[in-house]
């Protein structure tokens, strides 16, 4: 089991009354899963995904991931945690325009206090296993949205992951793109990575292995 | 890590030039001039801090009961120096100091020296470095020390040990031997000299040496280690008593009130580290270092505005780069590493803009020391303890400025920062405090220039009282005595038309290219009371020449030959005498036996400088003493002529001299030295927080705008007119302007009135100055924000909506 949910809950105050976002979520994650969640907006999607990345809190229930208890985990902690574990891609793949794509790659492994020959090592494998050699000195503006977005899988894969959270990876993207990503996506399931995606377009949840359908914050 | 940081952040300071450039050249400004402004600070704070034993050395002064309270006297009788250290325990050092110009003859060549005759303990109170010869050369009557540069003038060379020098003193040559040659006096020195002789020596020793009741001179002292000063200052008061017995006297016949220990006179040390900086005020000194300490504050609100410039902008800036923050705490940044980043890109900045200010400062380091009349270089500023100063409050800024963003910025939640939603905490009310403090230091010192300004205009333009535009005084610096110079260029100059009077006196009004100023005051007894008058030896036309009102009688008259007796005084030395009708009635100046007759009175006339009140006079005639300044009045039709002329007759009498004349009002001005340098100081502090205020508002008002866009184009389109828009932006900085007037202009006034309460003539303060100055920063604010402001109301609104 990577991660488990337990009746989590996480709502607003408005107007002097709750609003929910989740409701009583119960979910479980094995190692190899492929899944989906689907749902209309607000429906909680990003939220979960966020609950989940361990980037939003939640206001009741529990969280395992690998065994640890992450609702009683400190702020330092669950960072470590997240940043050993999983890797995240955006819709708007939220690459920094400053750094070149080598740059970009090169990131995270700078604030895991990765040694220079290894990042190099690491980069160099990332650009060649996307093919994306050729363009290492291009800054993100100088890529199509496909190509931007391949930059930021491989950004959240090259720390090895074991987990890859997606969120709408292919919602800015033409179908042929948003095809070539999702390709890639089920490649890298195979070879052993845990994803979890959300996204609105069914076609994409058949390359999932499980769909989890959202409304109003609760799973139907 | 560090190498990306630097590289990510020099590339984004790249991307947005336009404000890196506008934040650079503000900081540069602010740094260059903080640091010539704290050169000059320094410099003058450093003054006489060269001496090593400095800080126990004592400027003897007597503080004298009057009736009309106290009054100060720092000079001394010549016996003083030598019964004090013979009759006071406690003296472990003494020196008399008398300051003078002597002629120095050697071969054909004759030069005006700056002497100062001074007794065997100078050279161990004071540490004026020596070059080469005895270290005690004062310790022989006939020995000199010359300073390098005056060796130089005189000798060519400073190989002068044991060369025979003349002085002119008492108006005959005496033989002197250079025993030393000084290095040239430090820049900071408060004592000036060329040459310094053994007091002994002086024209007037042998005349003074024992008289108790002239003065001429200043005491320095330094006690013996277990002596305290005010120990000393008591143990002298017998001593006091006892040689000033006689004025003590007429003090006590006058009315005095003794002190509170029931003394007439004490003997009173002043430190010498404070005297560079003591005026004396209403019968006090007063030490005030306030001068060096404001141009201290100028350079810190400068740099204060900068700082604010920078953070303010970082601040708004950094709205660009949420996503960034975001992104890299999602990948496993975390606050340290956050704050590291933005921290590092601001030290960046800083140290280039440091580099450049440093640059600027030695560019214009040379400028800036004609401007503010200071001899501040590097050489004399940059010391160990300046740069570590220096170094502590450039990281203090960096702290501070660079690391309030970089904290903010840090504690952004990951997730808002990743949709671009910021909600920093008080954020803005910040910027507003900063901007209400910067507005607040603009009005301040430009109110403060204007105030300034005001009173030296109302200085310049007040009728003092004489003719001070045709007007032209000349110093009689040669070789011949004054009387006899005079009476020759009346023969030479009798002839010329467009000369219209000449007239002589024994001191100048204002001060002259020659840089003396002098005043004398005498006590005598007039109807058994103790009066005092300020004296002026005049000759004829004195009163025509420099068109002073005559009130009632009459001026010197050559028909009359009684008038080497006769005495005009003015309305003040009326008020003096308490006479209704002194004309005709005798006063006994110099003693009982020689009585002069009033003959005229004079309207009063400012001889002194405006801060202080008129104080009575009496004009004698010159036969009683020599004249030093020939005032000539011409006519205005072509001055310059007139002028060349009276040179070429100077030159033809006195050959060696130098033609330092020059015309009243040219004095006068040359008497507000103090007064200009500070308006420099203070209007150049302006202008240039101005330029950096108006660098931040152009900042702050464009991402203001752009922030707004949409806001705009909604408002355009329900009907809203470019009018109301461009108030609607321009609202919120004018409430800033506004609240900075309202908050510092209490402060401002209390300030000027305080600095005007120095003057005995000063403008009325009006509310007018400051709220110029209020109408100038908000004029300057809008202009600066309109620049953003009015594109923005003029955009089609289609445009900037879809840019949302």
């Amino acid at each position: 089991m990577l991660l488990q949910l337990n009746k989590v809950s996480k709502w607003v105050q408005s107007g002097g009354q709750k609003v929910y976002l989740l409701k009583n979520i119960d979910l479980w994650v094995h190692e190899g899963d492929f899944i989906s969640i689907m749902g209309p907006s607000g429906s909680g999607k990003s939220t979960l995904l966020n609950v989940i990345g361990m980037l939003d809190s939640f206001d009741e229930g529990e969280y395992t991931f690998l065994e640890d208890p992450v609702h009683t985990l400190k702020e330092k902690h669950r960072s470590n945690l997240y940043k050993q574990y999983i890797g995240f891609v955006f819709q708007s793949y939220h690459l920094i325009d400053e750094l070149t794509v080598k740059e970009n790659l090169e990131m995270p492994l700078l604030y895991k206090k990765y040694g220079g020959s290894e990042r190099k090592a690491l980069v160099a494998d990332m650009l060649d296993r996307f093919n994306i050699v050729g363009k290492k000195d291009l800054f993100p503006a100088q890529l199509s949205g496909g190509q931007q977005q391949l930059v930021g899988i491989a950004r959240a894969l090259i720390a090895n992951p074991k987990l890859i959270l997606a969120d709408e990876p292919t919602g800015n993207l033409n179908s042929k793109q948003g095809e070539e990503i999702m390709e890639i996506f089920s490649g890298l399931n195979k070879e052993g990575v845990t994803i979890i995606q959300v996204t609105h377009s069914e076609k994409n949840t058949s390359y999932g292995s499980r769909i989890i359908n959202l409304l109003d914050g609760g799973i139907v | 890590m560090f190498k990306n940081y630097i590289k990510i952040a020099w590339r984004n300071l790249w991307k947005n030039k336009g404000f890196t450039i506008l934040n650079s050249i503000g900081l540069s400004i602010a740094f260059g001039v903080a640091i010539v402004l704290s050169m000059t600070a320094f410099f003058e704070l450093s003054y006489d801090d060269f001496h090593e034993e400095g800080d126990s050395i004592y400027q003897v002064y007597a503080k004298w009961q009057i009736p009309e309270g106290s009054d100060i006297q720092t000079s001394q009788p010549m016996p003083l120096a030598i019964a004090l250290k013979d009759e006071v325990p406690g003296v472990q050092r003494i020196s008399r100091y008398l300051d003078g110009k002597t002629l120095l003859i050697y071969n054909e060549k004759e030069l005006t020296a700056d002497m100062s005759w001074v007794d065997p303990d100078f050279f161990e109170l004071f540490s004026f470095p020596i070059e080469k010869g005895n270290d005690n050369p004062v310790n022989d009557k006939n020995a000199l020390a010359i300073t390098n540069s005056m060796a130089n003038r005189t000798f060519g060379s400073t190989d002068v040990i044991g060369k025979t020098i003349n002085l002119l003193i008492n108006g005959k040559k005496e033989p002197f031997t250079i025993a030393t040659v000084l290095k040239d006096i430090p820049d900071n020195s408060s004592m000036e000299f060329e040459i310094l002789g053994n007091f002994k020596s002086s024209p007037r020793y042998k005349r003074l040496k024992d008289q108790w009741d002239h003065s001429n001179h200043i005491v320095y002292v330094q006690l013996q280690d277990e002596i305290s000063v005010p120990q000393f200052e008591k143990s002298t008061q017998s001593f006091a008593n006892l040689h000033f017995k006689e004025n003590i006297e007429d003090t006590k016949r006058d009315g005095a009130s003794p002190n509170e220990n029931g003394q007439y006179l004490q003997l009173k040390l002043h430190p010498f580290k404070d005297l560079y900086f003591t005026n004396s005020k209403l019968g006090n000194l007063v030490v005030s270092r306030a001068l060096p300490y404001i141009v201290l504050g100028i350079a810190f609100l400068l740099l204060f505005i900068a700082c604010v410039n920078f953070i303010n902008m970082s601040i708004a800036k950094s709205n660009t780069r949420l996503q960034e923050i975001g992104m890299r705490k999602t990948l496993g940044g975390t606050k340290k590493h956050v704050f590291l980043q933005f921290w590092c890109e601001s030290i960046l900045i800083f140290i280039a803009t440091l580099g450049f200010g440093i640059l600027l400062s030695i560019l214009f380091l040379d400028e800036f020391k004609t401007l503010f009349n200071t001899g501040a270089t590097f050489n004399n500023t940059v010391s160990f303890l300046s740069i570590i100063v220096f170094a502590l409050v450039f990281f203090l800024i960096t702290g501070v400025a660079g690391g309030y963003p970089a904290l903010l910025l840090s504690k952004l939640g990951t997730l808002q920062a990743l949709k671009g939603k910021i909600q920093i905490n008080g954020r803005d009310k910040v910027r507003d405090i900063l901007m209400i403090t910067q507005f607040a230091i603009v009005i301040l010192l430009v109110s403060g220039s204007f105030v300034l300004w005001g009173q030296l205009q109302y200085m310049r333009t007040k009728d003092l009282g004489y003719n001070k535009e045709y007007v032209m005084s000349l110093p009689l610096n040669g070789k011949k005595d004054g009387n006899k110079a005079i009476k020759l260029l009346r023969e030479e100059l009798k002839d010329q038309s467009d000369i219209i009077s000449i007239t002589a006196s024994d001191n100048n009004l204002g001060r002259g290219k020659d840089g003396s100023r002098y005043s004398s005051s005498l006590g005598f007894d007039y109807k058994n009371r103790q009066v005092s008058t300020n004296m002026l030896i005049v000759d004829y036309d004195y009163i025509k020449t420099l068109d002073i009102k005559l009130l009632s009688g009459r001026s010197f008259d050559r028909s009359f030959a009684s008038d080497s007796l006769s005495v005009i005084i003015n309305e003040a030395m009326v008020k003096e005498l308490e006479e209704t009708d002194p004309i005709g009635k005798q006063l006994a100046v110099i003693n009982d036996s020689i009585r002069h007759t009033v003959v005229g009175v004079i309207k009063n006339f400012n001889f002194e400088k405006l801060d202080r009140a008129i104080e009575p006079m009496s004009l004698f005639m010159s036969n009683q003493k020599n004249v030093r300044y020939a005032y000539f009045k011409i006519s205005n039709a072509d001055i310059s002529t007139t002028v060349d002329k009276i040179e070429k007759v100077w030159k033809s009498l006195e050959p060696n001299a130098e033609f330092m004349g020059s015309f009243l009002d040219e004095n006068i001005d040359r008497t507000l030295r103090r007064e200009k340098t500070m308006i420099t100081i203070i209007t150049s502090g302006s202008v240039i927080a101005i330029i950096l205020s108006c660098i931040g508002l152009l900042a702050i008002s464009l991402l203001v705008v752009n922030k707004r866009t949409k806001e705009i184009g909604v408002r355009k389109v329900v009907g809203a007119s470019v009018t109301s828009l461009i108030l609607l932006l321009a609202k919120d900085f004018v409430k800033l302007v506004v609240i900075a007037f309202v908050l510092i202009v209490p402060i401002a006034w209390w300030y000027s009135d305080r600095w005007l309460q120095e003057y005995s003539y000063r403008m009325e303060l009006s509310i007018w100055f400051f709220l110029a100055a209020g109408i100038l920063a908000l004029g300057i604010a809008l202009a600066t924000i309109s620049f953003g402001t009015i594109r923005a109301a003029l955009q089609n609104p289609v445009k900037s909506l879809r840019t949302e």
